[in-house]
């Protein structure tokens, strides 16, 4: 055995369990019972896809695979970004601390007040 | 030849514990009940997974221009996970209604009326308290 086969024995083997960590997140955002689950699952399934493509690109020796998982890894952060501004509210209640209150969206003191 | 092998020795473990560090991840993923502390475990995934896939891949290919482009990729990893932590964090803050059976804020939790009364009420007390 040489070490070649070892190496691919390695990869795959690695990129097998991989993938069954992916599916186990696929079923996490099947069953999670609010959005913010689906989209914390849907962004752990985005890295562990990410890694899987970058062990390929080792087992297949093409060097281009690197460059796809620097996109993926792109639009995965996007798609995140995006779907949690989209859930957000348009604009969220404003933060009450006992010190200070907020005017015309800036933060007054108490000196300011009088 | 014995370089050979210990460097796949290297690699090896470090693949295996990059495994074992997205197992816990996802093991979190199911074990915990509220969304906030998976986003901790996902974050074991985000930076320490990533960091030991990457490292065993330059160690395996050798310095080239993968070994660069492997280490964009774990600074892009680094830098945008938690700028997606704290956004989903922010939805879960704004749009979950039983926040408070999970989570306490310091200074009571933002549109529950009693705490929101106190707050109203303590600076004024406090203003009293100077103008006597």
């Amino acid at each position: 055995m040489t070490i070649e086969d070892c190496y691919n024995t390695l990869y795959l083997s690695v990129t097998i369990g991989m993938l069954i960590l992916v599916g186990a997140m696929v079923i996490r955002s099947i069953i999670g019972p609010r959005i913010t689950d689906r989209i914390l699952s849907i962004n752990m399934l985005g890295t562990m896809v990410i890694c899987t493509i970058a062990i390929l690109s080792q087992y297949l020796g093409e060097s281009y695979l690197v460059d796809v998982a620097l996109i993926y890894a792109m639009i995965s952060f996007a798609t995140v970004l995006i779907l949690a501004i989209m859930f957000l509210p348009v604009k969220p209640k404003e933060p009450k601390f006992p010190g200070f209150t907020l005017k015309n969206g800036q933060a007054a003191g108490k000196e300011a007040e009088k | 030849m014995i370089f050979e092998w210990i460097r796949f020795f290297i690699v090896a473990a470090l693949l295996i514990a990059a495994l074992i560090s997205f197992a816990s991840a996802v093991f979190g993923a199911y074990r915990f009940g509220f969304v906030m502390n998976r986003m901790h475990s996902a974050g074991i995934g985000d930076t320490l997974g990533i960091f030991f896939i990457v490292t065993a891949l330059c160690i395996a290919s050798g310095f080239n221009m993968d070994t660069l482009k492997l280490l964009l990729l774990i600074f892009f990893m680094w830098f945008t996970s938690p700028v997606s932590t704290h956004f989903l964090g922010q939805v879960e803050y704004y749009t979950n209604p039983d926040l408070s059976k999970h989570v306490q804020r310091i200074g009571g939790m933002l549109g529950d009326e009693k705490t929101e009364a106190e707050l109203k009420k303590k600076p004024d007390k406090e203003a009293e308290d100077g103008a006597d």
